[in-house]
């Protein structure tokens, strides 16, 4: 089924860190403890998916309509912004814990390429609605997937005995380029 | 801060991407050739100068509880320009940037320079501010294009500097050869400014 | 405060209708530059360079009234074009044309290119329904060279030229497609 051979390609062989560098900067800053990594890819798959579907909507009803579409940058990024804000309001009164734990890298979601990236390439690529859909869940599922992974590998990686040149992102951008090797491996994956 | 010191802290003491380590979405995925580096370094110079000066020119009349969305606007607004620019002028680099154009608005580092220089200094200062961390931006782009084109191409700006017989090693230019190089070079700036401290 | 509030979105919405401006200004002045680059990207340079060396793009001929003329006398041709180069510069008409007399498996479609002093420039095959390996060769540059410079003046005789072995339909009908296309330009381009 294409829809299915989509997601997979969205999730795995294109993944959205591995592979389309998007939402590195979030990646490399919050990835220390599992927790905190699962809370922020499940936030980040959240925004990303609502975003898409408003991007989505104004693009095609307004933006294209009115022949707006120079447009796109700022009313996208202003969704975005919009979106990030009422996620902050309503994890701050329901799930407290983990508002403190996301700390600033919340208000940071949308600075994050993957979000805007998303929404951009539903247009590029003329998805339909269902396709950027499927698209938005699988890159976002993608960056939970790694940034969960990373974390794993970074508990570690922090108990490693290393020059004091590499510690901190250094080391950690190395850790993810070989990673990304693995993830490399399923670009030779055709559904 | 005099003018210099502002210039040369963009450059090299804050370094956007070698110090402070932000804005790296792009870093790792344009700088496949050095052609590319330097277009997307010099767009992030024009956005992030232009943004500055508009910001800096506002800033007293921005108020406070607004001020991230005005930024947000100001910044969209100029990405998009450059975006047209390129889109009429440069139409090859723009296709080679892709949407890594647009994606300059999300560059972190223009809104932290918008939040923690440009709206609270003079307009003058906020455009040195602007031209220094853009340069140093340049600068890192410049450094990791131009390792990546050798080792994974061969080329320098499509020059073959590197002899027929050498076999280009082709994760330089992938992915993975992103992240390593990157952190490797993070790594080398690390040493030799700890070494200056000491 | 409801005066804050009307403060502060109006601080937003004159930074917005500024930007959306400058924008519409800048995205107006720019839109004929991208059209033309966009439209430059989609054609095939292997297809320009066969027709007309040093082409960057096939322009629609200006005079639509002449067009529609000749769209209604002959009704295997399709559009005539003007070929540039990257300065803008004409370097000669193309002749977008059916063939008349079908091939193997149905018509040729091709591209016939017209120097200005009425030659062949080049040909290309832009759509057909031969056999795979057999007919097909028609597009190959192997037959379709032989009439690079051929003139224009009148038509291609079968004896002036060599067809494909063993593919004797899909030939002629090539032939057919360049002899309307020069059948066209000798009577209302020249």
């Amino acid at each position: 089924m294409e829809l299915v051979s989509l997601f997979i390609t969205s999730f795995i062989v294109n993944n959205i860190i591995f592979m389309q560098f998007l939402g590195t900067c979030p990646f490399l800053g919050v990835s220390k403890k599992i927790d905190t990594a699962a809370g922020m890819g499940i936030a980040v798959i959240f925004v990303i998916t609502l975003a898409s579907v408003i991007t989505y909507i104004i693009h095609y009803a307004i933006l294209v309509n009115l022949e707006l579409e120079y447009l796109q940058t700022i009313v996208f990024i202003l969704i975005i912004a919009a979106l990030v804000q009422f996620v902050e309001m309503f994890l701050k009164k329901s799930a407290p814990g983990l508002y403190q734990a996301l700390g600033i890298f919340l208000p940071l979601i949308t600075t994050n390429c993957a979000v805007l990236g998303v929404a951009i390439n539903n247009i590029i690529y003329e998805y339909n609605f269902v396709e950027s859909l499927v698209y938005s869940v699988g890159i976002s599922a993608g960056f939970l997937l790694a940034i969960v992974l990373f974390a794993g590998v970074r508990d570690k990686v922090d108990y490693a005995d290393l020059p004091e040149s590499l510690k901190g992102s250094a080391i950690s951008l190395i850790t993810a380029g070989l990673m990304s090797v693995a993830f490399l491996g399923f670009s030779g994956l055709q559904l | 801060m005099n003018k210099l010191e502002i210039f040369k802290n963009g450059v090299t003491t804050e370094n956007p991407i070698l110090v402070q380590q932000v804005g790296m979405c792009a870093t790792l995925a344009i700088t496949t050739s050095l052609i590319n580096g330097i277009g997307m370094g010099v767009a992030v110079i024009a956005v992030l100068t232009g943004s500055n000066i508009v910001i800096s020119l506002l800033r007293k009349f921005i108020p406070d509880e607004v001020r991230i969305p005005s930024f947000i606007i100001v910044i969209a607004a100029f990405t998009t320009i450059i975006d047209l620019l390129m889109h009429a002028y440069t139409f090859e680099l723009y296709k080679a940037l892709g949407v890594f154009i647009p994606l300059i608005v999300v560059n972190c580092i223009i809104l932290a320079r918008a939040e923690a220089f440009a709206s609270k200094n003079s307009l003058s200062d906020s455009i040195i501010d602007g031209l220094g961390m853009g340069l140093g931006y340049l600068v890192a782009m410049i450094l990791l294009s131009s390792v990546r084109e050798i080792l994974g191409n061969g080329t320098i700006l499509g020059f073959r500097i590197l002899p027929e017989a050498y076999e280009p090693m082709m994760m330089a230019i992938q992915p993975p050869g992103a992240f390593i190089l990157l952190g490797l070079l993070i790594g080398i700036v690390n040493y030799l400014s700890r070494r200056k401290k000491a | 405060m409801k005066n804050n509030f009307v403060k502060l979105a109006g601080v937003l919405l004159i930074i917005g209708a500024v930007s959306a401006g400058v924008l519409a200004w800048l995205n107006d002045v720019t839109s004929d530059r991208i059209a033309q680059n966009e439209a430059m990207a989609s054609m095939d340079p292997a297809i320009l360079e066969a027709v007309m060396p040093g082409s960057v793009m096939f322009n629609d001929y200006e005079d639509t009234a002449l067009v529609d003329t000749i769209k209604a006398d002959n009704n295997k041709f399709i559009n005539l074009l003007t070929a540039v180069d990257e300065s803008g510069n004409e370097l000669g008409k193309v002749i977008r044309t059916w063939s008349t007399v079908k091939g193997f498996n149905g018509d040729l479609e091709l591209y016939v290119g017209f120097t200005p002093d009425g030659q062949i420039s080049g040909t290309s095959v832009i759509s057909h329904a031969e056999t795979e390996g057999v007919g097909s060769k028609v597009t190959l540059l192997a037959f379709t060279e032989q009439f690079i410079g051929k003139d224009a003046s009148g038509e291609i005789s079968e004896g002036d030229y060599d067809a494909v072995s063993g593919a004797t339909y899909s030939s002629k009908s090539f032939l057919s497609a360049v002899n309307n296309a020069i059948n066209v330009y000798a009577e209302y381009v020249k």
